[in-house]
């Protein structure tokens, strides 16, 4: 119980005085086995039981002002007067260290006791408690839009793709985009509302901005039913433009991209497939992000189909499945607990990075071979400009992998890579395609 | 006007931390470090509690008296030193945990000037932000000149 209490400069003894009020005062300590001996003060007299406390408390101050390090250790206790000495006991101890658990999952595992004060303050206030935040933020937060980025990548290189073989319509790549979008803002959440009934996200308490969900119902922010009435909604626009779609440019390609895509998205976490739980919801998701939004979004622009949108879809569909894959490493340990089996789970710690790496080589092989095999041009070669990212995204997850919050740098530039690759590789089909406009 | 000495408010205005100390159901205290902003004119001390940390809420709200010790040489940033123990009794306000606390924020940027950044990222911990005031109105205090414990504490009684 006393281990860690020897590295304080002072111990903090305190007990409640004659007056019903707390006495606090600074004491130099020393330990003898179990027993902590205080300096002897006359104030203290005899106090049995638990009713004496002492804190030691670190932090380091910073010059600019604030502090770092912070650490404290409470003991509770009974003391003993010996010669010239004070006996404190031990029978209890509470303590925090911020170096052995982080502030944030510090806060995270706080998440219940916060969520029931303020249900006692709504009965005493008796009115309506919920987190404030703006419009904006709520959805923000909710919808985990900035991962939007992963459907923007691939709609924008199956157009590229189109543009590339001649064919272009800016309305139709607009309805193509948001469609695909509201599933995408769909399946977060469906994803959210899933995780948190079958358990993942609760027992998630190392949650970064790139994993353990959104936590929207966690924090309250939205009940479970909003959140049905707001992914159902978001697939209801998504399924209804991909109708008009398919009506317009394709009924039975489209509506079979669309059944695909709506199975991988929809059945991603949720009953009977739970495709994230049985150990292929990263191919589920690099097949729904690759080749289906690709093929989709070049064959709503060009109504026929091409081995090269496929090629080019296959980088995307790999990166965008690596996001996924990196994000499962610190959620390993809540994903195993609430028997999510993902590929994280599965492999041992060793794979998982080998695994990562030849993923991430075999997306450089194939947009070499696409554009060595004449399908795709040269400017897409573009692209081979983020090796540099790509080492250092596997020097970052393998120097902190397992650490949740010291991979969020990690984990940040894996989603950088995946972007810019695509964005690179779209270009490089842009790039061709502008030219021949400019030259007609 | 406060029976607070002057030399006294600079401790309390300078301090970085301080141990504040509750009473639980069962009689025994509680401490717990905490940011203290003390206003000079009220002599009132001011702490904020996140909801997620709320037990002490819940204790000052059955017993009200409570103290704050400030100790560490190291914790208060100025010329002068004095181990200063508050005693008083404390209320909490949450008429508006969003944002009743944000008054608070010019006395809590002077202790940690980063404070801003963080409130900005409000979306990251909403939890965090929903946060009750404990305001210590000082009934007594015990003050050890030059932090010198071997002496008997000088003692101001409001």
């Amino acid at each position: 119980m006393l281990e860690d209490v020897r590295e304080y400069g002072e111990a903090i003894v305190t007990y409640v005085d004659d007056e019903g009020y707390p006495f606090s005062y600074p004491s130099g300590y020393r330990i003898e086995d179990e027993t902590v001996i205080l300096e002897k003060r006359d104030w203290l007299k005899k106090r049995s039981s638990d009713k004496v406390s002492l804190l030691f408390n670190h932090i380091t101050p910073l010059p600019t002002g604030g502090y770092m390090d912070r650490r404290y250790i409470v003991l509770w206790g009974g003391v003993e007067e010996k010669q010239d000495e004070i006996r404190f006991t031990p029978s209890r101890r509470y303590s925090w260290d911020e170096n052995r658990v982080h502030f944030f999952q510090y806060c995270e595992i706080s998440v219940p006791r916060g969520r029931r004060y303020m249900q006692l303050l709504e009965r005493e206030l008796g009115r309506k408690l919920k987190p404030a935040l703006s419009l904006f933020s709520l959805f923000f937060r909710v919808t985990r839009l900035p991962f939007l980025i992963a459907t923007v990548v691939p709609t924008l290189l199956g157009a590229a793709v189109a543009a590339y073989h001649g064919i272009f319509d800016p309305l139709l790549f607009i309805l193509t985009l948001v469609g695909l979008a509201a599933i995408h803002l769909g399946l977060n959440m469906a994803n959210d509302y899933y995780d948190t009934k079958l358990g993942a996200d609760n027992v998630n308490t190392t949650p970064t901005p790139f994993s353990g969900g959104s936590r929207a119902l966690q924090y309250g922010l939205i009940t479970p039913s909003a959140a049905v009435a707001m992914f159902s909604s978001f697939y209801a626009l998504g399924l209804g433009i991909g109708l008009y779609l398919a009506i317009t440019r394709g009924l039975v390609p489209i509506l079979s991209l669309m059944l695909i895509g709506f199975v991988l998205s929809f059945f991603y976490t949720a009953p009977p497939f739970k495709l994230a739980y049985r150990g292929v919801g990263e191919i589920a998701v690099g097949v729904g992000f690759g080749p289906v939004i690709v093929l989709g979004s070049y064959y709503v622009q060009t109504q026929s189909f091409h081995i090269a949108p496929l090629l080019a879809s296959l980088p995307v569909g790999i990166l965008i499945a690596l996001i996924l894959y990196a994000n499962e490493i610190p959620d390993k340990k809540a994903d195993a607990l609430a028997g999510k089996r993902t590929l994280v789970v599965r492999l041992d710690d060793q794979t998982v990075m080998k695994l990562y790496k030849a993923l991430i080589a075999l997306v450089y092989v194939i947009i070499v071979l696409t554009f060595a095999a004449g399908y795709a041009p040269f400017t897409t070669l573009l692209a081979l400009l983020t090796i540099p990212t790509a080492r250092k995204a596997i020097k970052q997850i393998s120097e902190t992998y397992g650490n949740p919050y010291y991979m969020i740098p990690g984990l940040a530039t894996n989603i950088k890579l995946a972007t810019t690759t695509g964005l690179l590789l779209a270009v490089g089909y842009i790039i061709p395609a502008a030219y021949n406009i400019l030259l007609t | 006007m406060t029976f607070i000495p002057n030399h006294v408010e600079k401790i309390l205005e300078n301090a970085l931390v301080c141990a504040f100390t509750c009473i639980d159901e069962n009689g025994r205290p509680v401490t717990h470090p905490l940011l203290p902003l003390y206003e000079r004119g009220s002599g009132n001390i001011y702490f904020t509690s996140s909801v997620l940390f709320s037990k002490k809420l819940e204790y000052i709200k059955r017993n009200q008296r409570v103290s704050a010790l400030f100790s560490n040489r190291r914790f208060i940033k100025s010329d002068e030193f004095h181990v200063v123990l508050v005693q008083g009794d404390a209320r909490v306000l949450e008429e508006d945990i969003h944002h009743g606390w944000e008054k608070l924020l010019p006395l809590w940027r002077k202790k940690e000037p980063y404070i801003d950044a963080y409130v900005k990222q409000r979306i990251a911990l909403p939890l965090f932000w929903e946060r009750s005031i404990i305001e210590l109105t000082p009934r007594k205090l015990y003050v050890w000149n030059d932090g010198d414990m071997s002496r008997e504490p000088q003692i101001y009684v409001r």
